[in-house]
Order: C-alpha cells, then sequence, then structure tokens
C-alpha cells in the first residue's frame, strides 16, 4: 500500500542510510523476493514508512538493534553487517533472534502486516489491491442438498418439561 | 438539573435498544444514558486497505487495547479469558459476529434435565414469540427445518456457504453429525431500509454496508423516531435510592466529564454482564452497603463466559475461504444435548469459520512455525490463504459463584470509577467438554480433508458473552431479579442485559439477550399500573 501518510514519514528518514540498508537485508531475510518474480521481496514494500506511521514506538529500539547487529558482526567477522556473505547474514539474524526473540518477533509481525497490504502483494495473490466496502465479494451460495442426510436422521433436540 | 423522566435506560446495547423500542408505544418519557458514541460505518475497517490492522487496534473487541476515551478498563489477569466488549450505540453489536443460534428447550431446564445448576423461571415457549419478533425487526437469516431446533422461520436466506461451508457439510455428512446454515443477524436481502450483505467480510469490525443486524441501525432509529430519547457520552456513576428502596435517578458524567443528576420514575440496566455488576456494586448506600439490589449477595457473582475453542485446519483445494462473512457458515449441535457417556454433562455448538485475510494468514502461520521466514515463505503461505477453515467450540459453562465481576481496588476509568476485576476459572466439567469438542472438531476436520490441523481452547481473546452476573429467579436469596427482570430488592430497578441469564446454554447469546429484553418490556407494560406491587 502506498499512502502519502507513509512517504511523508519515509521522508523524515528515521533511520541513517547504514541502518537503513542492514534493514533492508534483515526484511528480506524475512520474506524474500519469490523465484518467479511475482512476490517482491519485504524491502521493497515500504516498511520503514510503515513501522513510522504506524508503530512509530518501535523506531528507537529498531535503530538500536540494527546497530547492535552491525556491531556483532564487526566482532565476529571484522566485517560490517551488509558485508557479509547471505549464510552469515542468516547466522546472525538467526543468533539475534535467539537473543532479542521479542524484537525480531515484533519487527516481523509489522512486516508482514505491511507486506500482504501492498499492492504489489496482493497483485501477485490475484487479488484486487482495494478495501472490500463497497464493492464486496461474490460468494457461491451452496449446495443445500447436502442437507438431505441431516433432514433424515431427524429431531436431535430435547424437550424440556 | 436535567428533565425527570419515566424510565431510564443504562446503555444503548443490544437489550438497550430492544427494550427502548418496545416501551416507546407507552408515550412514557424514555430516556437511555450511553457512555460510548454513534459510530459511523464510513470509519469502518472495511472502507479501508488496511482492514485487518485497523481491527486489531482502533476496533479491538478488547477495551484494554482498543483504548477508547469511552472505553473503561478491565482487570482480568486473574481469567484465562478476556473479557471482550465495544462502548457505543449499539454496544458490542457493533462488533459482534452477528452468529444468531438461539438457544435449545432443554437449556431452560438443566436442573430438571441434568441435576445441575438452576432452571430459569421461565421457558423456550415463553420467549418463543420474542425471538420471532426480534428476528423480525432485526432481520435475520437461516433456513427453516434445523432438526436441532423446534421448527421456527428466519425471514431471509441463509448466508452463502461457499467452497469452504460445503466443504466442511460434507466432512459432517460423512461422519453421520448433524451441520445446518447458521442463523446470522446478517440482512442477505434489502431489508427494511438496509441494503443486502455484499461479502465485506470483517463483521467483527462493524459493518459498512450496514447488512449486519447490529442495534444502531436496527432499533434505535425507529425508536427514537417514536420519541426515545438517547443521550451519549455519558457515563453512569452510581444508581440512587430512597428510604424506601425506591431507586430515584442516577449520577453521570456527561460528555464534558461534568457530573449531573437524572431522576427517573423507572431504572433500567442494560450495561451488560460485567458493566451492570460493576455499576451496581458501585451503587452502594446505608440501606444497601454491599452494592443496589445485591441483599441476595448475587450481584457479580456466576459470571459464565463460554469458554472458546478453537480447531483450524488447512485443506489442499483452493476454497477462497476468506471470503464471505467471517463467523458465519455452518454450526453443528450434534454434540449440543447431555450425554453422560462423554464424561460430562450438558454441551457445546460448533461454529464453523470461515478462512483469515492475508495478514492474519501470514502472521499466525509465522506465529505458529507453520509458514518460515526466507525460502520457503512463498510456498508455505500459498498453501494456506484461502484455503483454511476454522471449527470454533463454543462450551456451555455452568454457574459457580467462584466467577465474579468485582470492582478493583486500584484500577479505574477516566471518571475515576472502579474498574471491573474479573475472576474466573474453568470448572472440571467445561474442561472436560472443552477436550471433547477439540477432538471432535479435529475429527470432522479430518474428515472433511484438512491435512494440517492444530487446535487451541480456551482462547483467551473471546470473552464475548458476559452473562449470569444478576441472574433472575424466584427466590430472592437465590436470584437478584424475578422472572420478568425486576430487582427483587429495588421495585423499580430492571435488568435485562445478559445478567440475568440463570444458565448459559452453548450458542451466542444475542437473540436470548433481546428476547429476554423484548419480554420484559412486555412484562412492563401488562403491568403499568402495579409495576412496583
Amino acid at each position: 500500500m502506498s499512502t502519502d501518510r507513509a512517504d511523508s514519514a519515509e521522508s523524515s528518514q528515521p533511520l541513517t542510510s547504514e541502518q537503513r540498508a542492514i534493514l533492508d537485508l534483515v526484511l528480506n531475510l524475512i520474506v524474500p523476493p519469490s523465484a518467479d518474480g511475482r512476490m517482491p521481496g519485504a524491502a521493497e514494500v515500504g516498511v520503514l514508512a510503515y513501522l513510522a506511521a504506524e508503530a512509530p514506538d518501535a523506531l528507537p529500539l529498531l535503530r538500536q538493534e540494527l546497530d547492535q547487529l552491525d556491531l556483532r558482526s564487526r566482532e565476529r567477522f571484522a566485517r560490517g553487517y551488509a558485508e557479509l556473505e547471505q549464510a552469515e547474514r542468516k547466522n546472525q539474524i538467526e543468533a539475534m533472534r535467539a537473543q532479542a526473540p521479542s524484537f525480531l518477533g515484533r519487527l516481523a509481525m509489522e512486516t508482514l502486516a505491511c507486506y500482504y497490504q501492498h499492492d504489489r502483494v496482493l497483485a501477485g495473490l490475484g487479488r484486487e489491491a482495494r478495501p472490500p466496502y463497497p464493492k464486496g465479494y461474490q460468494v457461491a451460495q451452496g449446495d443445500l442438498s447436502l442437507l438431505d442426510p441431516v433432514r433424515a436422521r431427524g429431531k436431535i433436540y430435547r424437550d424440556a418439561p | 438539573m436535567t428533565t425527570d423522566v419515566d424510565v431510564l435506560i443504562i446503555g444503548a446495547g443490544a437489550s438497550g435498544a430492544a427494550f427502548a423500542w418496545s416501551m416507546a408505544d407507552t408515550r412514557m418519557r424514555i430516556l437511555c444514558l450511553e457512555q460510548g458514541d454513534w459510530m459511523n460505518p464510513a470509519d469502518y475497517p472495511s472502507t479501508r486497505r488496511d482492514w485487518e490492522v485497523r481491527m486489531d487496534r482502533e476496533f479491538s473487541p478488547n477495551p484494554n487495547l482498543r483504548r477508547r476515551p469511552e472505553d473503561y478498563p478491565i482487570n482480568d489477569v486473574d481469567s484465562p479469558i478476556s473479557v471482550l466488549n465495544f462502548n457505543g450505540v449499539g454496544g458490542s453489536t457493533i462488533l459482534y459476529a452477528a452468529h444468531f443460534p438461539r438457544p435449545h428447550p432443554s437449556d431452560f431446564r438443566v436442573r430438571s434435565l441434568d441435576g445441575v445448576a438452576e432452571d430459569w423461571p421461565i421457558d423456550y415457549a415463553t420467549l418463543e414469540s420474542y425471538y420471532a419478533l426480534n428476528d423480525r425487526q432485526i432481520g435475520v437469516a437461516g433456513l427453516a427445518g434445523d432438526p436441532a431446533y423446534p421448527p421456527h422461520e428466519p425471514p431471509l436466506p441463509p448466508v452463502p456457504l461457499g467452497l469452504a461451508g460445503e466443504t466442511m457439510g460434507r466432512g459432517f455428512n460423512a461422519l453421520g453429525w448433524h451441520w445446518w446454515p447458521s442463523d446470522t443477524a446478517i440482512a442477505t436481502r434489502d431489508y427494511a431500509g438496509r441494503a443486502a450483505c455484499v461479502n465485506l467480510g470483517p463483521c467483527k469490525a462493524g459493518c459498512a454496508q450496514g447488512a449486519k443486524s447490529s442495534a444502531d441501525i436496527t432499533y434505535w432509529p425507529v425508536a427514537r423516531r417514536a420519541g426515545v430519547q438517547l443521550r451519549t457520552r455519558c457515563r453512569v456513576r452510581e444508581i440512587l435510592v430512597d428510604a424506601n428502596d425506591m431507586a430515584t435517578g442516577v449520577v453521570y458524567y456527561d460528555e464534558h466529564g461534568v457530573e449531573q443528576l437524572q431522576r427517573a420514575e423507572v431504572v433500567v440496566l442494560a450495561c451488560n454482564g460485567v458493566g451492570t455488576p460493576r455499576l451496581l456494586l458501585n451503587s452502594k448506600s446505608p440501606r444497601f452497603p454491599h452494592g443496589l439490589a445485591n441483599r441476595s449477595g448475587l450481584v457479580g457473582k456466576n459470571l459464565m463466559l463460554h469458554p472458546w475453542g478453537m480447531v483450524r485446519g488447512t485443506f489442499d483445494a483452493p476454497l477462497d475461504s476468506f471470503l464471505g462473512p467471517l463467523s458465519c457458515s455452518i454450526l453443528s449441535q450434534q454434540f449440543y444435548e447431555t450425554d453422560r457417556s462423554r464424561g460430562f454433562v450438558r454441551g457445546y455448538n460448533m461454529q464453523v469459520t470461515r478462512g483469515l485475510g492475508p495478514v492474519a494468514t501470514a502472521r499466525i502461520g509465522v506465529a505458529r512455525g507453520d509458514i518460515p521466514w526466507g525460502e520457503g515463505h512463498h510456498e508455505a503461505f500459498a498453501r494456506r490463504y484461502g484455503r483454511q477453515i476454522g471449527v470454533g467450540i463454543c462450551c456451555e459453562d455452568l454457574p459457580e459463584e467462584c466467577n465474579t465481576v468485582t470492582l478493583d481496588p486500584t484500577l479505574t476509568d477516566s471518571n475515576g470509577m472502579p474498574a471491573p476485576k474479573i475472576s474466573y476459572r474453568l470448572s472440571e466439567n467445561t474442561e472436560r467438554m472443552l477436550r471433547h469438542g477439540l477432538a471432535r472438531g479435529t475429527e470432522v476436520m479430518q474428515a472433511a480433508g484438512a491435512w494440517d490441523i492444530y487446535s487451541e481452547g480456551p482462547v483467551r481473546q473471546t470473552g464475548w458473552h458476559l452473562l449470569g452476573t444478576a441472574r433472575m429467579g424466584e427466590d430472592p436469596e437465590r436470584s437478584v431479579v424475578n422472572a420478568w427482570g425486576r430487582s427483587h430488592d429495588v421495585k423499580n430497578l430492571f435488568i435485562i442485559d445478559g445478567s440475568v441469564f440463570v444458565t448459559s446454554g452453548g450458542v451466542n447469546p444475542t437473540p436470548t439477550i433481546q428476547a429476554v429484553a423484548l419480554y420484559v418490556a412486555d412484562a412492563m407494560k401488562q403491568r403499568l399500573a402495579n409495576l412496583f406491587d
């Protein structure tokens, strides 16, 4: 979903360019682009703007944890997180997931909320990018003859005195 | 000082609205005070792209999460089930699922039939005409001929089964179990000036179409045209009583937070099974030191919440299961009536629910570990989205005095009024019933062809049904109100919400809440000359 509010929030630059680069790598580890190109990666759907608009309380911790991720990477590999190989990045994230599950858990939940409302994602799922109202949806009435055996078995409630 | 009224109703939800509509023909001066406001359907989540997220925030059914100015906090730490509600014109019908099954005749005679709890002082036959009246007034959809019920004919055709409903119907058939299209409070055709349902989906976040029969768009417009006044953003703090044990009116905070006095000849409580005992317990006086109308000591006791289990299954075939009214499809009452060989008395309703939207599918799947991060994410999501169906297990919990609503000693609302505190536990009977229901739900999922099935219960965020905390009965020592809703202790005080339930049955209570409200209104109208005798 692309909204003016989200675009505005993004322009306020809640992260440094280094933090932003690390965040994009983390987001694509959560939801990567699909191999067939039909589904974008989570780094492509405006998660940061979404967080700034919908969960601004999460931003201070986000900055802190992204910096921590980079710091640990430098301590362990002598390279920043962005310079790691993909397998190394995954290992770092898994380690962080074990050490700080609540942070990454919340980031994942917010990311999924943003991702699965985005126009490109809904298009990839074969869904129209619109609110349910006013158009609504067609649903098949269904085959009520399936009830014939239920009718045939007869009354199942108890009479009461 | 406000103008005195004849009848003061506290709460504009399901029961207050039905009662107001019925009483309007008396031409009495009737006023309703509601702590919430009118809803604007244009604000409902289904009008927006981010509807799934909005459902969990400002339209959350949990007031502790929703935190609107009109909400009061609820201390539910001592309960495995959180209390859910909505404060506004229409009350919790704004957010309810509109699943609208009636109880069974046996639900009113549990002592006589099963030797547990107590019989109601009224029976199904007493309420039958009021169920039918309510169905017509609000517009209820369903299919006549359900062998689980005495004959009745919903005025509107049932909601569509869809592929998901058909799939589950075949599963129930394979086991030889009962199932039927649910009665639902949804206009499936244009009805009484309201447009027909177009399957928006998220009924539980308000219906922008106006097809869901919430009380703000069914009873209230008619009641107001007939002269009933409705004053919003007014939170009642206490009910006043005189030296003759008669209610004289209420003290409330108006929309500006200013304390007001409203005098009335009759006071009617319609605040639900938590709000009503809260207000009574907060209305202490020298004549009622333990709370108004509480000489029995039963105000706030016998809380029943309908512990809820959920079974969810995933199917191979694409079912578009997220289409249609989320929680309304079909039900099964195969295990509703008592069969002692199951290891418990009473029973439960199985409520088939539809699939979830993409955000909820992904979030739940990831949280459960069914949908991974990274590689395999898209494939796992695609195997679930639109292919999942739920079966809810709505257990009848029996009244127990240890399950209570009391006043929290420290937590208050924005006006400084004590918040309700919930203390609740599941009985052994209910635990057995829930386990049985989860196992049977799993069984029917298997019979329907699901390949990935999980179950849980009691589900915490399911405390919609707030019942039993000011129950009706003939004995003033064993009940709070009489058989037609009048307080035993305060003869111009009436209670018409779910508080008066003696037992809970195993179905969504709103049809019965509204039928009782209409019945009490008729009982009062028939006794106007000697209402307080």
